[in-house]
């Protein structure tokens, strides 16, 4: 189940990148980013993965005193759930450049952008 | 002592503080926002002064009250209190710089400068990878926010690529931290260990990726486009900022990573560094855009950063002075760059050219290029020399050479820039006074300063900013508004002054160079009356060039030796620069003394990792095959200096375009610095040979060489300082070939050229000044028949070249008649006879010095001029008389030299009985022959009157006796192209290689820079791919290596 997650994120953070380093308009640039981030977000995931473990919630059904056995390791998911709010406010901040783009160029293509070079 | 952690929470604070303000209350959120960068400043302050004071042990501050790795931990100690306090001053004045923008945007733009530097700030004190990513992450946002603050309409698009690239870099960095966790089970640095990621197979290629993503922040070349492109449209301020702060943070963070990652990455660390040095230095070279020429700047410097702290295996504890000095000097340079580039509305480097008339702003301006080029005092210097030292040390000679030839090319488009802003006309705008901005740039300037201080008092060679001849010249920076002979006064008398008070300590070859220095500077000076005005600018630099010459004869290791060396390179290129037209000559100077000081530096480097004694101790314990090299090294750097030939073009058009007070201040006095440096190193070094070549017997050639090319160039001269000029390197080669000679009076006629060439090219560069100020022009067929209105002058160059050309009675005639004994004595016969027969070549550029200049015709336009002006004259009329004393009791000079010389050079002394001087071939006695030439003078003199009563006059306009007809075009004159025939003969020796072999080197480098520039397209997705391409590079040598 692990491999599976971690083939899919992968391949997820090559289309992505694929995706973004090919396409000329802006705006799927952007979405292809986010299948990239998806895929490693996947990638994060299943490497904190263990087999036949629960979910790190201390509740009456996992007790503390044997957390440690039956818990998955809580970090990754952390680090996952940080990684998600860090690349909407990327998202977020290059929605808000490629509209400023547009509104100076009237185009979203980004070869559009080469005035600053050399 | 205020915790760490609380920079972050005040900015925290502040952030969420402005939130709450109205949109309109914008002085409100300016002052929050100042008090909160002030408060950070404070803190990072209060934490250097505990270190440094109090020797205050590292703090750990656990954030969740629990140790790592249940919870993210930050570490407050010396290295993060200094670049914290650095970030957040850099903030701090960014902010003031940034007023009106921050009053018109409003507080959201007020809070994302203090999300940058809380983010900078972070990355610094977190011990944490995963918190090294937020942080970074935050870097990335605010910097894409700060891009709108500018006014330039590209930098929309230049943030977006930013955002793009980001995005990829965020990714590997990901990938990175959590295989990294996989493998070692903690995020917290301080737990993770090389053999953590040895022990699983994919551990290594996790800290891979981590690694080149924290690179990558860096920008390496090639993953640098997007970098260039912020630097180049943001506002100033701003890139100043992201310069300066970022790359101590990042740099930070990479060190930090180097730790857990081991040595083994080491040696990847330097090969980018350095690669990205040489790189972007070279791609700046054809840059005319003066913010991006500075991002490229920046590039550079940071890779170099980045290579030191890549050699952390040998420098040990001392990399955090040599990182940090670079870190240091970069830091209140490129920030202080990027604000004056703010008060300038011309983005063309040549337009800054505006700062003119600023003298602080000039002042500020050649303190950064100083800063950057690694010159004394600066951080830089120090960080230099424990560098060379320490890779010298450990036989990592390549590496030190990429790293002077990349330093070097900096070197060459940053004074470059400094004479454009020097020298080019004056744009129309203003710069704009803001005075905030001002406030930010003199602060930059006060850092460099006060780092410069640090430093030396952190090095272990003494502090370079004690030494009394500097703090001289630098007190000339605070007199410059005083009247010039007020200050030509202070100079005369410090100087006299100092030899006075310090003479007693020289020996008698020290003895020699400094009265030339210190008694015969003021000399020169006196002729400095004739100015008017403050002359802002030429005292500093003089007492620079004077200071250093002093400090030369005073060194006795190899540090202060180069420190010397350096100073008075600086001041000397300073001077050549104030000539009219002397933009190109004095660039061309400086980048021929830096690549010679380069070539020291790396000898001296050499010599002292091998052994710890003082300077000609330590050369003296060389052996082998490294003595050869150090003595080549030492050898042609010396030569740079003495314009031997090959290394000469810079020569004639530095000493001839200068003013007519400082020509014969470069050229008598600067040029023996050269030759100072020769003398101990052939004392101390003796003969030296390398792969069965006699290194002494190159230099014969070479001295010979130049005393005949430097000859015949000078005969086919038609301006009379370059005439002159070109007559220094002949001079320049006799004394070489002398010194090559290694014998006793080859010695002795070293030092008699040393003596002789000061008086007589000061006395002759003052003549022809002097001459040159009143006919307007240097060509001398435009003058002639100068003899009744200007006699004072016309007699200082009569007997300047009885003197040089070495005829009976003058001194020159007691170098010839040592020089034929010496070479009596000789092996080699070839360089002997060259050097024989140039003496007669300069005969014949000298003859025209009086025959064009003084006899002939005066032409029309010349019929009102005047002698020249006293203070020009009363210097040369002492020349003439030391010039006759010398004459007739050489002696006095001498004498006490042959003795000294004798400890060196046992055999072939000259003996002085009374005042006749014999040799084992001859003698030579000095007063007869200035009675029998004056007889026989006097006579034919008195004969000559006689017959002259006869003699019809002829008027200019009688065309059949003036053998001449006025108002011809110049080349009809018959002093125009005077020895044609001899060209027709000679002239394939005088043809322009060795300028074309230069021509051509300069050319290459900047068509490479141009070509390569060029893969910077502009467009994001091929920054991305730049990217990506570096990062299977580096794997490939990863994996290769």
């Amino acid at each position: 189940m692990a491999q599976i997650a971690m083939a899919a994120g992968f391949i997820l953070i090559l289309v992505g990148f694929y995706g973004a380093l090919t396409n000329r308009n802006i705006l799927r640039m952007i979405v292809a980013f986010t299948v990239a981030d998806t895929g490693v977000n996947i990638v994060m995931v299943a490497v904190g993965y263990m087999r036949g473990r629960t979910a790190p919630i201390l509740d009456e059904t996992v007790p503390v005193a044997d957390a440690l056995s039956r818990i998955i390791d809580p970090v990754p998911q952390a680090l996952v759930l940080t990684a998600i709010v860090i690349g909407m406010g990327i998202t977020a901040l290059m929605l808000a450049f490629a509209y400023r783009f547009y509104e100076k160029k009237r185009t979203l293509d980004i070869t559009k952008c080469t005035e600053l070079k050399w | 002592m205020v915790s760490a952690i609380v920079i972050i929470a005040a900015a925290l604070a502040a952030e969420f503080l402005l939130g709450l303000f109205s949109e309109r209350w914008r002085v409100a959120a300016y002052a929050v926002t100042l008090f909160a960068l002030g408060f950070m400043t404070f803190i990072a302050a209060e934490w250097v002064w505990a270190f440094a004071v109090y020797a205050a042990q590292p703090v750990e501050i656990f954030t969740a009250g629990v140790q790592p790795p249940f919870a993210i931990n930050l570490r407050m100690g010396l290295p993060e209190a200094a670049l914290t306090l650095l970030i957040n001053l850099t903030g701090l004045f960014s902010a003031l710089y940034l007023k009106r923008a921050f009053l018109e945007k409003g507080r959201a733009a007020m809070a994302v400068l203090l999300v940058f530097v809380m983010a900078q700030n972070g990355i610094v004190l977190t011990r944490d990878i995963f918190n090294l990513f937020v942080f970074f992450e935050l870097s990335v946002i605010a910097t894409g926010g700060l891009m709108l603050l500018s006014d330039d309409e590209r930098a929309v698009a230049a943030g977006f690529k930013y955002l793009i690239v980001s995005q990829v870099i965020s990714a590997f960095l990901l990938i990175g931290i959590i295989f990294s966790y996989h493998a070692t089970g903690v995020l917290n640095i301080d737990l993770m260990r090389p053999d953590h990621f040895a022990a699983l197979q994919a551990g290594s290629i996790a800290f891979f990726l981590m690694f080149i993503a924290v690179v990558a922040e860096l920008k390496p070349f090639p993953a640098n486009g997007w970098a260039l492109d912020i630097y180049e449209s943001a506002h100033p301020a701003f890139a100043g900022l992201f310069s300066a702060a970022s790359a101590a943070a990042t740099l930070y963070a990479v060190a930090k990573l180097l730790v857990i990652g081991g040595p083994s990455w080491l040696p990847i660390a330097t090969g980018i560094g350095v690669v990205t040095f040489i790189a972007a230095n070279l791609l700046a070279l054809p840059q005319r855009n003066d913010r991006r020429l500075l991002g490229y700047s920046s590039i550079a410097q940071i890779g170099l950063i980045l290579a030191v702290i890549g050699q952390r295996d040998i420098l040990g504890d001392s990399y955090l002075f040599v990182a940090g000095g670079l870190l240091a000097a970069h830091a209140a340079a490129k920030a202080g760059l990027y604000w004056l580039s703010g008060l300038i509305a011309s983005r063309d480097i040549a337009g800054w050219s505006a700062l003119r008339g600023h003298p602080v702003l000039i002042f500020a301006f050649i303190s950064f290029v100083a800063l950057l080029t690694g010159l004394p005092p600066f951080p830089g210097f120090y960080a230099k020399w424990e560098l060379a030292v320490a890779l010298a040390g450990n036989g990592r000679y390549l590496l030190l050479a990429a790293i002077l030839i990349g330093a070097l090319i900096e070197a060459g488009y940053l004074f470059r820039w400094f004479g454009y802003t020097i020298k080019r006309d004056k744009p129309v705008e203003e710069i704009s006074c803001y005075p905030l901005a001002v406030t930010a740039i003199v602060a930059a300037l006060a850092a460099g300063w006060i780092f410069a201080y640090l430093w030396g008092d952190l090095s272990g060679h003494g502090n370079i900013l004690h030494a009394v001849p500097l703090l001289f010249a630098l007190s000339f920076l605070l007199l410059d508004w005083l009247p010039a002979w007020v200050k030509n006064t202070i100079a005369i008398v410090g100087m006299v002054g100092y030899f006075i008070l310090n003479y007693a300590d020289y020996d008698p070859l020290r003895l020699i160079f400094a009265v030339i220095i210190l008694i015969g500077g003021p000399l020169i000076l006196l002729a400095s009356y004739d100015a008017h005005g403050r002359r802002v600018g030429f005292y500093p630099s003089a007492m620079l060039m004077y200071a250093g010459l002093t400090q030369l004869i005073g060194a006795t290791d190899f540090f202060s030796f180069f420190v010397a060396w350096e100073l008075l390179t600086v001041g000397s290129y300073l001077l050549i620069l104030r000539g009219k037209h002397s933009e190109p000559h004095a660039l061309s100077y400086i980048i021929f003394s830096l690549g010679g000081a380069f070539l020291i530096l790396t000898g001296f480097a050499i010599a002292s990792s091998v052994s710890p004694l003082p300077m000609s101790d330590a050369l003296k314990a060389l052996t082998g095959e490294t003595a050869g090299w150090v003595f080549l090294l030492l050898a042609i750097g010396f030569m740079t200096k003495t314009a031997a030939i090959g290394l000469h073009i810079w020569l004639p058009g530095a000493h001839a375009e200068a003013e007519t007070d400082v020509s014969p201040m470069v050229s008598g006095i600067l040029l023996k610095a050269g030759l100072y440096g020769l003398m101990v190193l052939m004392l101390a070094m003796g003969k030296q040979s390398l792969y069965g070549i006699e290194l002494t017997h190159a230099m014969l050639y070479i001295g010979a060489l130049s005393a005949l090319l430097g000859n015949l160039m000078a005969i086919f001269e038609e301006d009379a300082k370059r005439l002159l000029a070109y007559s220094s390197i002949g001079q320049m080669g006799y004394a070489l070939f002398g010194l090559a000679l290694m014998n006793h009076l080859g010695w002795v006629m070293a030092f008699m050229f040393v003596i002789n060439h000061y008086i007589y090219k000061s006395m002759l560069f003052l003549s022809a000044g002097g001459v040159a100020k009143r006919t307007g022009t240097r060509l001398m067929y435009k003058m002639g028949g100068l003899i009744t209105l200007m006699p004072l002058s016309f007699i200082a160059v009569l007997i300047g070249i009885i003197a040089v050309s070495g005829v009976p009675p003058l001194s020159g005639f007691g170098g010839r008649w040592i020089f034929y004994n010496a070479i009596l004595s000789a092996e080699h016969r070839l360089p002997m006879v060259i050097t024989f027969f140039s003496g007669p070549i300069a005969f014949l550029y000298l003859f025209r010095l009086i025959h064009t200049v003084f006899l002939g015709q005066l032409k029309d336009e010349n019929r009102r001029i005047k002698e020249a002006p006293f203070w020009i004259i009363l210097p040369q009329m002492l020349y003439v008389g030391l010039l006759m004393a010398f004459a007739i009791v050489p002696g006095l000079a001498l004498r006490r030299v042959d003795a000294y010389l004798g400890q060196f050079f046992p055999e072939g002394g000259l003996n002085w009985e009374g005042i006749t001087i014999t040799s084992q071939f001859g003698y030579w006695s000095p007063v007869s022959i200035m009675i029998i030439v004056c007889v026989i003078f006097g006579s034919l003199f008195a004969w000559l009157l006689f017959i002259n009563r006869r003699a019809q006059k002829v008027k200019q306009f009688n065309i059949v006796f003036a053998a001449e007809r006025p108002y011809r075009p110049e080349t009809t004159h018959f002093a125009w192209n005077f020895f044609a025939p001899y060209r027709k003969a000679l002239g394939f020796l005088v043809q322009p290689f060795v300028t074309r072999f230069w021509d051509t080197v300069a050319d290459i480098l900047h068509t490479a820079g141009d070509l390569g520039r060029r893969l910077y397209t502009g467009n994001p997705q091929t920054y991305a791919l730049h990217f990506l391409a570096f990062v299977v590079i580096v794997y490939l040598f990863w994996t290769g290596g």
